[in-house]
Order: C-alpha cells, then structure tokens, then sequence
C-alpha cells in the first residue's frame, strides 16, 4: 500500500514519512492523460462552483460557526498528556537500542512512524493537536532553566523551513524506518538539538519558531475542528479556521507552508521511474547521488515558493490592489494546509491501517520478537479513499481561499478574479500529484 | 440567496491591513482613500463598497447612496459572471461526459 506498508510486509522497509508515495498507486483502467485531466477538471470546476456563492454575511457565518468547549478537566488532562509523551520517548529510545532489530516487531519503528507520524498526525487535522501537549521535548525543555536569550527576530521561522527539509531529506535517503537503532539515534540528536535550543532562546520562542515539527503539527491543528482560541477550547468546522487572518505572518512563515507542500510531493517524486530515468545520466556523468537528493530538494523548494510568488504577483495585477504582495502571499498561504491534510491522509490511512495491529502486538510486548505479526488486509476499493481525500483536501482550499479573498476585497468580482492564478496553479498541481500517484512506486534510484 | 453586508463582515475585511506596509501604491496611479482607515484603493465603486462593508456605522447620506449605487453595479456584473461560469461548467461536464465515451 505504501512506503513501510507493503514493503515491512515482504520485509525491506524504507522510510517514507513525506505523503504521496503509495497512497492510491494502483493500475488504472483508464488511460493517464484522461484521469489527470478529470482530476485537474475537478479542482477547476470546484472553483467555478465555490465563485457562485456571493453572499459575504453567508461566508461569514460558515467561517465563524463555532462553540467554546468548557474546560475544567483541561489541567488533568494536560498532565497526562505530558506523561504519555515522556514515556512514548523513553519507549523509542529503550526499545530503538535495545529492542529486537527487526523493523516489523521493533516497538521504536512502529510506535515513530505508524503512531506518531502517521496515527498521530491524522488525529492532529481530524480532531486537534494534541501533540502541543503531548510533546515530550517542550515537556524536558519545561524542566530545564533556560538562558533567555532574546529570540533574534530577524530569522523568524527560517530555521524551522531548514529544519523540515533536513528532516525530510534523512527521511527519504536514510533507513530510518528500517533500522530501530539508527531511528534512535537521529531522536536522540534531535531532542540534543531541540533542548540546547530551548535552553538558550527560551522553551517559548524556540517551539514558537524554530522548532519544525511543532510548527507542522500547529498548522495541521488549524484544520482541526476542535481548536484553541483566547477562551480555551473551541468546536469549528473543519478547514475553516484556516482563513483567519494573521494565521501566516511574515514570508518565513509563507515559506514553511510551501515547504510543507513541497516535500510530499518530493517524497513521493523520487520513487518515480520518470526520477530514475531523468537522474541516471547525471549520475552516470559522475554527479554523486548523495549530493543529488539535497540539490533537488532544495530547488524544487525554491521552485515552488517562486511559482507561489508569481501567482501572487498575477493574483494582485488581476484584481488590481493596492495591497502589498506580501499581504497577498500571507493570506492565500493557509489553504495550502489543506491539500497538505489531504495527500497525509491519502498517505497514512491506509498505512495506519495495515501496521496498527503490529504496533498493538508490540506495545503489549516490546521485547519480543515474535516471527510474525498481524496486519490488516486493505480491501480492493481502498485506493479510491485516497484519491478522494486528496481531491477533497483541494476543495477545502479552493472554499478558504474564496473566503480569504471575501474578506479581503471590498467588490466581490475582484475577489473571485483574485483567485484565477492560484486555481491555476492548483489545477497543475493536482495533476502532477495525481501523476505521481498513478506511477509504479521503484526503489530509491542509486542509493 | 440574499446578498447583504452586514457588521461582522465588514468588521474583519480591514483587520490584517491596518500597518502601513500593507499598501503599496505605484507612484503614478491613482488611488482612492478610504477616510475612515486609510486603505488606498484602485477604483471609486471599489471605495464606496468598502466604506459600507467596513465602516457601516460612520457613514453619511451620501456615502450610504454610493454603496447602494456600487452595490446594485456590482449585482450586475455578478449576474453576468454566474452565467459565464455556468457555461464553463456545462463545457466541462459535457466535454468530460463526451471524451469517456469516446475512450
């Protein structure tokens, strides 16, 4: 079904935690170029139905339906919240260098990349980011005094936007999901990493800003519908927070949010044969694969943020603003959570799925290594999951970004024609994602 | 569907855009102010339509008679874009519905 899915089945796991590889890969019965179209065709007739509601007092209510949640048993429940996440850690650490060395029955593997990236991450935008709390590195780092040296304002969330494509890039190149030792180990640096960070700039400042995974786990929480505000917990409807205003702030954080789109689709990308085929030449001219990954990484990085600028720019030639690019780019930023959401979701359902048994076998018993293990057999028509949740994550962003633009321009024209660059935009890239998840999924090419 | 502009709406529309950063106005253009906030904007009919959704409270006769007029244009030209869109949509589906009989 996906990265360790099938593959922790037949027994070589490889790493995936990105979002596109796997998710629906699966024969078509009818040819590509019509399915990338129907999909593309979707996104675009979407947006044409989305510009039919014109009423703003309408759009208003849908974005701002919410009740508080009363909070009494908040305390309590944080509390062990903070001790969950402590002991999940130790369990990764003991058991990652300790435990059996097969990645099917090692408790570090399954509880890393199906409970935490996978089953966490979609509670995370299904129901809220419990992960605020449950986060053991903010619960050591709280314990700790720190410094307090002033958080330097200039480099705002920068480290953060690094430190999701470092992740993702060990992600992709190393066995991380295949060796519980090596998984350990990479925790183990980055809990250095995290509290020498918190210990100079402050636990606040530096999960505020510098932390990645806080920070993915934050955005994926606006998608949530139970989420945060000034009273505490409160009910929403799903996706719709992610149109208000100040969300994103500032072009560092533009940035992580593109960042964030880029790497599933990076993740998904180089398992492709069309990667192979593109790569070998250079390769075979004497380019070395490990400077190969990185370099592609951050060019499609900077690829992606340019043609997100860009849109912004026709986006404002368009509706003919005076507001500033910058402006633009902020508030048309957040709905791209949202297709994010959707490829995760496509990704790691079924993946969960498939090894939840195996991770409920070995948090029973963390020290054995029994030959087999259960995992659950998708049914045939589980693809079709996939592919609807990635179309679904894109309907939600073309709705919050027409909201967005709502709110942002006084006549409602303006607003619809704000949005033509990003539809397409949107369009071309539903089709290059849906592209990448018809394709066969191959071994990582020359590693 | 009714189209009205009411006070939560206007309330929110100016909030991230309350730094003077927020604008940026070519040196040759003309631009219309908004009295009450200050936002530059490209066209006239674009001002009036902000004054009554943002700052609905503080408007004079006159004000409340450009909105009206700008809004009622607006519905114009709103009707003439959902037929536009309209017949996009029956292209697509019909172009879609024709091309996977034909596959």
């Amino acid at each position: 079904m996906c990265g360790l899915g099938l593959l922790a089945a037949t027994g070589t796991a490889s790493a995936h935690g990105g979002s596109l590889a796997g998710g629906g890969r699966e024969s078509l019965t009818i040819p590509t170029w019509l399915f990338l179209s129907t999909g593309g065709a979707a996104v675009g007739a979407s947006f044409l139905l989305a510009s039919f509601v014109t009423d703003r007092a309408f759009i208003e209510r849908i974005h701002d339906w919410g009740r508080p949640l009363s909070g009494g048993f908040e305390r309590i429940l944080g509390l062990a919240g903070q001790l969950i996440g402590l002991a999940g850690l130790a369990a990764v650490f003991v058991v990652g260098f300790l435990g059996p060395t097969n990645a099917r029955t090692n408790l570090a593997i399954l509880l890393v990349w199906v409970g935490w990236w996978a089953g966490l991450a979609m509670t995370t935008y299904l129901v809220g980011n419990a992960w605020a709390t449950l986060n053991p590195f903010k619960t050591l780092a709280g314990l700790l005094s720190t410094l307090d040296r002033p958080y330097p304002a200039r480099v705002g969330s920068w480290p953060a936007v690094g430190g999701l494509l470092v992740l993702v890039w060990l992600e992709v190149v190393s066995p991380l999901a295949d060796q519980p030792r090596l998984l350990a180990s990479v925790v183990a640096g980055y809990a250095v990493l995290t509290l020498t960070g918190a210990l100079v700039f402050g636990p606040d400042d530096w999960f505020a800003h510098a932390d990645p995974v806080e920070r993915v786990f934050r955005y994926y929480g606006r998608f949530a519908p139970i989420g945060r505000d000034e009273d505490g917990l409160r009910l929403r409807l799903p996706g719709m927070d992610l149109s208000t205003p100040r969300l994103v702030d500032g072009p560092d954080e533009v940035a992580f949010v593109v960042a964030l789109l880029w790497v599933t689709t990076y993740d998904g990308l180089v398992t492709t044969p069309a990667w192979r085929d593109l790569t070998t030449p250079l390769v075979d001219a004497g380019v070395p694969p490990h400077l190969l990954y990185p370099v592609a990484l951050g060019i499609g990085f900077a690829g992606f943020l340019g043609v997100y600028r860009l849109a912004v720019r026709f986006s404002r030639n368009m509706s003919d603003t005076y507001l500033s690019p910058a402006v633009l780019a902020q508030r048309f930023a957040p709905p791209l959570v949202a297709i994010a959401v959707g490829y995760h979701f496509a990704h790691y359902l079924g993946y969960f799925l498939v090894l939840a048994p195996s991770l409920a076998v070995a948090l029973a018993s963390p020290f054995a290594d029994p030959a087999t293990v259960p995992t659950v057999e998708l049914p045939e028509w589980f693809g079709a999951v996939a592919l609807t949740s990635v179309i679904a994550g894109h309907l939600v962003a073309i709705w919050v970004a027409h909201a967005a633009a709502y709110d942002l321009f006084p006549a409602r024209l303006q607003a619809i024609r704000s949005q033509y660059p990003f539809i397409a935009v949107m369009v071309f890239y539903t089709m290059t994602s849906l592209w990448v998840v018809s394709q066969p999924e191959v071994a990582l090419p020359h590693l | 569907m009714t189209d009205t502009a009411t006070q939560t709406a206007a309330d929110t529309a100016a909030t991230s855009t309350d730094d003077g950063a927020a604008y940026d106005v070519p040196a040759d253009a003309t631009a219309y102010t908004c009295a009450y906030c200050g936002r530059p904007f490209a066209r006239e009919s674009w001002l009036a339509l902000h004054r009554g959704l943002a700052h609905p409270n503080e408007l004079d006769d006159a004000e409340i008679e450009a909105f009206r007029a700008a809004h009622d244009d607006e519905e114009e030209s709103l009707s003439t874009f959902r037929l536009q869109a309209l017949g996009a949509l029956v292209l697509i589906y019909f172009g879609l519905l024709m091309i996977y009989a034909l596959v």
